[in-house]
């Protein structure tokens, strides 16, 4: 397994995640560097997400367990024309609003419906997102997964993204904001495979049991 | 929403919290301190018993009607008391026509239950023939200028409005208007004393800036026996134990010198 | 008359509880799949479901706060919840209950970090005895973790009043429609203690006041226990172990730029195959 090949790694080889509920306790501020979701009141550091809890000596994060799509620049997106204004479109990317693109940011018009990737350029102060490098897909189906179990779905070095890909047969590309393009293959099984991800999220060798998952599948559908 | 722009708002906030650190209101007062009452009683002469209250520069009217209604089936020998209270467009450039929001239906419940809740109205007495008719007492109270504090003018005038009421005669059992068989009965007094948080300080009686800026309100209504009848936490800020406390304590006493006016 | 007395004998309830017990109380979490969170609680007799639907856009959009997000808290109870069937049309009492409700969830939520959006929280009750208020909040403020909400805290709720002059905590119907019931909505925020909810009805004194705060206070920190296991329930009951890669993974995620930018041009190698 490629993944216990790093030897890198000078943390504790296995740590035991804690779930955490928002306001719980984390413990005193100190020398820890804060991450995600860990806020400060009086000294004290608390989680404001239900997540997992994650630390080491010097840094303390939490991953949500559920959550909307938070957008970061640079980010890859998946999204569906939802309106045309006069100046543009409106792309439902799964977020708070819907992302505006000018028209005169595309080479060719899109059409309601149309699918389409992009790249998160900004996000102002309001949560409205600007998206360049929008790219059409042409055919192919949306599946909508939830956002933050998309760093499972991709995993270290695309290690599930390989795993998902050999065993469905798939194209498909995964959106950092929770939806997910897919075409050809197995897509029942693709959607079937990524629902496991998204409840198993939390345990540990996913990347394998998906793999034995789908190879299982696979079995199931040549006996038939 | 207001026609108040967020900015000037936040302006307001900050000179109005500057105060407060030197232990000043924006209009003057110390921190416990009503504005202005002025009572007038018996101002409509088509309604039983009728009120007009001046708080500051907020000012409400509030009239009683008794009508006679069959009361409830699982109540035959009661009558009971109506209470209703809105906030009219004309009482500020931020209040619309259209069904009750959601502050106006609460200012109505809790002058209602201001009331209600203190037992001052002994429901069997209002009773005529059990199981057939009962007085129901009808207050409607209506706010013409909202200067803030709605709750606390609205309060005093209904109860105003009700130590005036006269009962009207029934013949035969129907109602004659315009003579009476004598003063509606009331055993208690109940006050509502409304207070407001800003920053972290407590003013009573809030004026309508140090409402607008304020983070949540806490309304609560006391007897002349010292005990407290209804209560109500109002707004997205949130009030600690003590704080609680401290304004029954300070209710009870404002309570006492607003009840001399009645 | 003699059935009012037997209310309360001996510091026990007519339904056999002690003076400060709380009836049953079961929650879990996660029960509607198209809602972003959501929750089954039953409380006594009580039945409430929540589900939280945002951040998403403001509407309609004058009601949009540009500095943070607003909640919509809709309370409603079903025709058949009650006794004598309730009329669908939204009353009084239900505008009440849900600007209230609404109101102490506001303090929890990290409403900043949602400019112009609202998140609406919908319960029905679905069957009732006395509390359904505070069946609703609590109710709602697991659904709102379970949607991912950024909050504060949770927001737990009880009622407590007094009858026959004796504090009690949770009281159903039979007990709320005594003479002299006093019945007061409470809810906090576990951590600070923040009151973010009270209301009350009742002639009562100051001092068994100052009780019944203590009370509130007291009985909150079991409801609170009871939310946060209705979460925890939701995934895996043992501790999570996790290898070395998922773990870096994270790291990655907290390192933003850097990290991001190599994980992006993988992904345009893994994932654009077109």
């Amino acid at each position: 397994m490629e993944e216990s090949n790093n030897k890198n790694n000078n943390h504790v080889e296995e740590t035991s995640k804690k779930i955490v509920v928002p306001g719980e306790f984390l413990g005193q501020t100190g020398k820890k560097r804060i991450g995600s979701h860990v806020f400060i009141k009086d000294n004290g550091m608390y989680s404001d997400v239900l997540g997992l809890l994650s630390e080491a000596d010097d840094w303390i994060n939490i991953v949500p367990l559920e959550g909307k799509y938070d957008a970061r620049r640079d980010d890859i997106v998946i999204g569906v024309v939802a309106s045309e204004r006069f100046a543009g479109y409106d792309i439902n990317i799964n977020g708070f609003y819907p992302s505006f693109i000018p028209k005169s940011a595309l080479r060719n018009p899109l059409r309601l419906g149309d699918i389409v990737s992009g790249i998160v350029d900004s996000v102002n102060e309001v949560n409205e997102i600007s998206l360049t490098n929008i790219r059409t897909f042409f055919d192919g189906e949306i599946i909508h997964v939830s956002p933050v179990k998309v760093p499972r779905m991709i995993g270290k070095n695309n290690s599930m993204l390989n795993v998902l890909k050999q065993g469905t047969l798939c194209q498909f590309v995964v959106g950092r904001n929770g939806m997910v393009w897919a075409k050809g293959g197995n897509i029942d099984l693709l959607v079937k495979a990524l629902r496991k991800i998204e409840h198993e999220s939390h345990l540990s060798n996913l990347t394998n049991n998906i793999n034995e998952f789908l190879e299982e599948e696979k079995k199931k559908g040549e006996l038939k | 929403m207001s026609e108040e722009s967020e900015l000037i708002l936040k302006l307001r906030k900050d000179k109005i919290i500057s105060l407060l650190k030197e232990g000043k209101r924006i209009d003057g007062r110390k921190f416990d301190d009503y504005r202005k009452v002025s009572i007038e009683t018996g101002v409509i002469k088509n309604a039983e018993g009728s009120a007009r209250v001046k708080l500051g520069e907020t000012e409400v009217i509030a009239g009683t009607k008794m009508n006679v209604e069959k009361p409830y089936p699982d109540t035959p020998n009661q009558g009971s008391i109506s209470v209703n209270v809105e906030l009219l467009p004309l009482a500020s450039p931020a209040f619309e026509t259209g069904p009750p929001r959601a502050d106006a239906v609460e200012l109505s419940r809790v002058v209602d239950r201001g009331i209600r809740e203190s037992k001052t109205i002994d429901f069997e007495e209002l009773c005529i023939t059990k199981g057939e008719q009962a007085w129901t007492v009808f207050i409607d109270g209506y706010v013409l200028n909202y200067a803030g504090n709605a709750f606390d003018a609205m309060g005093l005038a209904a109860m105003a409005a009700l130590l005036e009421t006269k009962v009207p005669k029934l013949e035969d059992k129907k109602i004659i208007r315009k003579e009476y068989s004598g003063a509606l009965k009331t055993s208690r007094k109940p006050i509502l004393c409304s207070f407001a948080k800003i920053g972290n300080y407590i003013v009573a009686d809030p004026g309508l800036s140090e409402e607008l800026v304020s983070s949540a309100r806490f309304h609560i209504a006391t007897t002349e026996d010292d005990l407290i009848c209804a209560c109500q936490k109002a707004g997205q800020g949130a009030f600690t134990e003590n704080e609680v406390i401290s304004i029954a304590e300070t209710a009870f006493r404002k309570a006492k010198e607003l009840r001399k006016l009645l | 008359m003699s059935e009012e007395t037997n209310l309360i004998e001996k510091g026990k309830r007519f339904d056999g509880r002690s003076l400060k017990e709380l009836r049953p109380l079961t929650i879990k979490a996660h029960v509607l799949p198209r809602a972003e969170g959501s929750c089954y609680l039953e409380w006594g007799q009580n039945k409430a479901i929540a589900g939280v639907y945002g951040p998403k856009e403001t509407i309609p959009k004058h009601f949009a706060d540009p500095l943070k997000g607003i909640i919509k808290f809709n309370y409603r109870m079903a025709g058949f919840s009650v006794s004598d069937r309730k009329s669908p049309k939204p009353g009084r009492r239900e505008v009440e209950i849900s600007k209230v409700c609404g109101e102490a969830l506001a303090r929890a939520v990290f409403l900043e970090k949602y400019p112009n959006t609202m998140i609406e929280v919908f319960v029905e009750i679905l069957d009732s005895d006395a509390g359904s208020r505070v069946a609703a909040l609590t109710a709602a403020a697991v659904a709102l973790a379970d949607a991912g909400i950024p909050m504060r805290d949770l927001v737990s709720a009880v009622a407590v009043g007094e009858i026959f002059k004796t504090p009690v905590v949770d009281m159903t119907k039979v007990e709320e429609d005594v003479e002299d019931a006093v019945d007061m909505p409470f809810a906090v925020l576990p951590n600070s203690k923040e009151i973010v909810l009270l209301q009350l009805d009742g002639l009562i004194s100051l001092n068994d006041f100052k009780q019944a705060i203590k009370n509130g206070l007291e009985a909150s920190e079991k409801i609170h226990e009871i939310q946060k296991n209705a979460l925890l329930e939701r995934y895996s009951p043992e501790s999570v172990k996790e290898t070395e890669p998922a773990e870096k993974e994270e790291k990655e995620e907290k390192q933003k730029k850097e990290t991001k930018k190599k994980k992006t041009s993988k992904e345009k190698e893994g994932e654009l195959n077109e």
